[in-house]
């Protein structure tokens, strides 16, 4: 727990936890200040009550909603710090360390069926059904009406690149190349994906190349947008229109249209499945490997790495030189120990792991969303269950538009690199 | 406690997930709706391929196993941010998702019977409802033809609305009903269906309306409801985050009430189907057959089914339906969009309608705010996608009735159809032939309005005599040109 102990990962501000301060640095996201400061539990689930902590740490999943500045349901994974930050954790009576409601958790060994609870009498049911409106719910109304955003914008650029992992950072490069006015979204402040975990695995492109890809964009007259979160994809006559929200201050919505696009949006974690999975102290690998190269921060003492392959090889050997105690799983895990913050594993073989901190590296879901709602093919994997886009020549999934990259299913960066070359040209061509 | 989550937005484990596939809810689609897990803020980003997974192993088929449908936005976005877009630059289009052909489909809930009294084509609230009210008196010979999943259509996507202000004694009769059934349905049925009277509240922007509501008030004393007209400031004891300087009065009725949609079609269907009746799901009918002025038969894509009587309720697709029996009906299906957002500890006490804009919305009973909004630009036809004009349309109008909602965050947006008559009177009794009943034409409404509607033509069908609405609603009013239209049409 804590961070690497060097000056360029020295605090220098303060968020307020609840009216707790936390040691912080400017502009690391809220999730990092609080698992270097040992704290990964940051509210209750919706149904149980259990202790929820961030799990994707990538705005994916949905486990570190907090209320920041009083806006309810706000992913800290997604919230950079800054002085005086008032992060609140949510639906909880008397703090997320000690809900009163996490009583149901245990009036319930075997579950709730939601469908069947307390119908067997009106009256019954109509009680029922006020006191289950009380608790349900995660955040409370904003306080106070927020300012007004500015009047979005209408932009057009010849070629749009949602993602700049390896793939996207190819493709983007790939048009630029040809002279295309790219517009590069990034959802995250930084570029280059999966690249920013800083593994240096075989054949991996570095991450300086996302620099060089910016250059060359922004020469083609394009722009390389970050902190730019797609939020839809609409295909129309000739081109397709994306709905983009831009951080920043003030934050603004973007209507970005372009003829040509590449969906290079990657894969999200999937929880792994074993009993008590949910318990605060387990965290995507890839987004660990980021807060470490970035952040310096460390998730724990004793950490757990599940997953075959090199990139969990590489996370566990980044954790180990950082001075961790680092444990590979090579089995199944049957159970999760601890309550508040995991402390150990239960493996199916009987062995027993003492960890702090488990990094999930196990198979990826294609971020196929996007490629999705403009109608790609799918191909289902049953071994993992992941639904892949399954693109044609040059990667087209539709009329103008390419996926290129892990959205494709499982590849190496520079698999995925070249890929996202290939769509681009093919992009810039049609 | 022990548990093992699949979804951790909903807290839905991988046991609910078993239950509910032997409960027969086996394809991704009815697991995510029966079970929750992808209904949450992440969408299903965190638990779809490990679901997938998990069917497999329980056995589903490869047509079963095919992602729930994919819907904007892609991460949750703030009704504030969506309200800068200007909606009148963006175009009412098919929207998103385009689908690619599907290659497998999941199989029919059971074999298809050789014949059956009656068969009843739709699985929505209405076929549902009547299936279940038939077996109730004695008539249990019953086979209910769905072609895709139960809630698959408007009675899984409509916002849950029962409310009991309406303009005329016979809708206002019909809708005291099917509140009365709401009451009692969880209890009767065995299954929740969150029904909660929290009232509706119909805000008058312009005197025009206000007029319209105070003569509506008279109608609704006469009927024994408790409908108020009240002013701005009455309004915002109702609903205190509501701006009050954007209306002239409203009118407020605190018994009617919101409920969710797909345990009444869940409902339903298991207790029909206790009592003796057959629901096949993912079963689609391809033609009819017929002798005279009767049906004989249906015929299917799993088989042809000899029928007594043939009854159409099957809502948007009901003349498409019909027009397989050559029977033509007046009836057009109208894309009506809708969304909802993250879900907020209870605020929102009644549904809210503006009438000067369409625009309507609730919280629902996990605290999401559900809402819609119709467009006067929209076109007919069988559309379901969704467009980033209603989400920008939607959002402006939201935060300008109550805008500390420009802070809450839109989690998915969706449409359904709706069944729409030229005079908004559905379509009921006989057309075309003596024993094809219809069963449509409920402009939107048809959710609220099932319950007390499938008990009357029950008795129908089981010999009392019929309603007036079975007589006034026909197909012929239109050649008989005895037609009075619905005005108080929303969403």
């Amino acid at each position: 727990m804590g961070r690497l102990a060097e000056e360029r990962f020295a605090s220098d501000c303060t968020i307020l936890v609840d009216g707790h301060p936390i040691p912080a640095r400017a502009g690391e996201r809220v999730t990092s200040a609080l698992l270097a400061a040992g704290q990964p539990l940051l509210s209750r689930s919706a149904k149980y009550h259990r202790p929820r902590g961030p799990f994707c740490l990538a705005g994916s999943c949905s486990s570190c909603l907090v209320r920041v500045d009083g806006v309810p349901n706000v992913r800290a994974c997604q919230t950079p710090c800054r002085e005086g930050l008032r992060v609140e954790t949510q639906n909880a009576v008397g703090g997320a360390a000690h809900d009163l409601l996490g009583a149901i958790d245990w009036l319930a060994p075997h579950g709730i069926d939601h469908h069947k609870v307390a119908t067997w009498n009106q009256l019954v049911n109509r009680v029922a059904v006020s006191a289950s409106r009380k608790l349900a719910g995660l955040g409370l109304l904003p306080d106070e009406v927020p300012a007004p955003w500015p009047e979005a914008s209408d932009e057009r650029f010849e070629a749009l690149v949602v993602g700049s992992g390896p793939a996207g950072l190819g493709a983007a490069e790939a048009l630029a190349r040809a002279g295309k006015k790219v517009f590069l979204a990034e959802r995250e402040p930084a570029l280059g994906g999966r690249l920013r975990c800083r593994l240096d695995l075989a054949e991996d492109p570095p991450l300086e190349w996302a620099g060089e890809v910016a250059e060359a964009v922004r020469r083609a007259g394009g722009e390389v947008a970050r902190g730019a979160a797609v939020i839809g994809l609409w295909p129309g006559e000739g081109e397709a229109t994306a709905a983009v929200v831009q951080a920043g201050e003030p934050p603004r919505m973007r209507r970005v249209r372009a003829a040509r696009v590449v969906l290079a949006s990657g894969s999200w974690i999937q929880r792994p499945v074993f009993e008590r999975n949910d318990v605060p102290g387990i965290h995507a690998a890839r987004s660990l490997a980021v807060m470490l190269a970035e952040d310096g921060v460390l998730p724990g003492e004793r950490l757990a790495v599940l997953g075959r392959g090199p990139e969990a090889e590489a996370v566990a050997a980044r954790f180990a030189a950082a001075g961790l105690a680092v444990e590979r799983l090579d089995g199944e895990i049957a159970t999760a120990r601890g309550r508040n913050r995991l402390s150990g594993l239960d493996l199916a073989d009987g062995r027993r792991v003492p960890c702090d901190a488990l990094a999930v590296a196990t198979a990826r879901m294609p971020a196929a969303e996007l490629a999705r709602s403009v109608g790609a093919p799918l191909e289902l994997d049953p071994e993992t269950g992941a639904f892949r886009v399954r693109p044609g020549a040059g990667g087209a999934v539709a009329p103008g538009i390419h996926a290129a990259g892990e959205v494709t299913g499982p590849c190496s960066a520079a698999e995925a690199a070249r890929a996202g070359r290939e769509a681009g040209e093919a992009a810039a061509r049609g | 406690m022990a548990r093992t989550f699949l979804c951790t937005c909903e807290d839905a484990t991988v046991e609910d997930v078993r239950r509910a596939f032997e409960k027969g809810y086996r394809d991704l689609e009815s697991v995510k709706r029966y079970t929750g897990i992808g209904t949450g803020p992440c969408q299903g980003k965190t638990c779809l391929a490990i679901a997938a997974r998990e069917l497999l192993k329980l056995g589903a088929t490869p047509g079963e196993v095919v992602p729930f449908t994919v819907r904007p936005p892609l991460h949750p976005t703030l009704f504030g941010a969506l309200a800068s877009l200007d909606p009148e630059a963006l175009p009412i289009d098919e929207g998103v998702p385009r689908r690619p052909p599907a290659v497998e489909r999941p199989r029919p809930s059971g074999p298809l019977p050789a014949k059956a009294q009656v068969v009843i084509v739709g699985g929505g609230i209405m076929g549902l409802g009547l299936a279940y009210n038939l077996c109730k008196r004695g008539i249990t010979d019953v086979v209910l033809l769905e072609r895709g999943f139960l809630t698959g259509g408007a009675s899984g996507r409509n916002g849950g609305g029962v409310r009991a202000q309406w303009t005329t004694p016979t809708m206002i009769r019909l809708a005291q009903r099917s509140l009365d059934i709401g009451d009692s349905f969880a209890a009767e049925m065995g299954i929740n269906t969150w029904f909660r009277r929290g009232g509706y509240l119909f805000l008058a922007p312009t005197p025009k309306q206000v007029e319209r509501i105070e003569k509506n008030a008279v109608i609704h004393a006469e009927n024994g409801l408790r409908t108020r007209v009240l002013t701005p400031g009455e309004a915002r004891q109702v609903v205190p985050e509501i701006d009050d300087t954007r209306f002239l009065a409203a009118s407020w009725n605190p018994d009617d009430a919101v409920v969710f949609p797909w345990p009444y079609v869940w409902g339903y269907a298991s207790r029909a189907e206790a009592l003796g009746a057959k629901v096949r799901t993912f079963t689609r009918v391809t033609g009819f057959e017929s002798e005279g002025k009767r049906l004989t038969a249906v015929n299917t894509d799993q088989g042809r089914i000899a029928a007594e009587v043939v009854v159409n309720a099957a809502g948007a697709w009901s003349k498409e339906l019909a027009a397989l029996a050559g029977v033509k009906l007046p009836n057009e299906p109208e894309r009506h969009e809708i969304l909802v957002s993250e879900p907020l500890k209870p605020w929102l006490g009644p549904l809210v309608s503006n009438l000067g804009n369409g625009l309507y919305f609730s919280q629902s009973l996990r605290g999401e705010i559900v809402g819609g909004m119709a467009d006067p630009k929209e076109p007919k036809g069988l559309h379901m996608g969704s467009t980033l004009r209603f989400l920008s349309r939607f959002s402006r109008a939201l935060t300008e009735i109550i805008p500390r909602t420009a802070g809450v965050k839109v989690m998915r947006q969706w449409a359904g159809c709706y069944d729409v008559t030229p005079d908004n009177n559905p379509i009921l009794g006989a057309a075309g032939y003596d024993n094809f009943l219809q069963l449509n034409g409920w402009v939107g409404h048809g959710f609220m309005m099932a319950p007390a509607v499938t008990e009357l033509m029950a008795d129908w069908m089981a010999g009392d005599p019929p309603d007036e609405i079975f007589t006034r609603f026909t197909l012929s009013r239109f050649e008989r040109g005895e037609t009075a239209g619905e005005d108080f049409i929303i969403g």
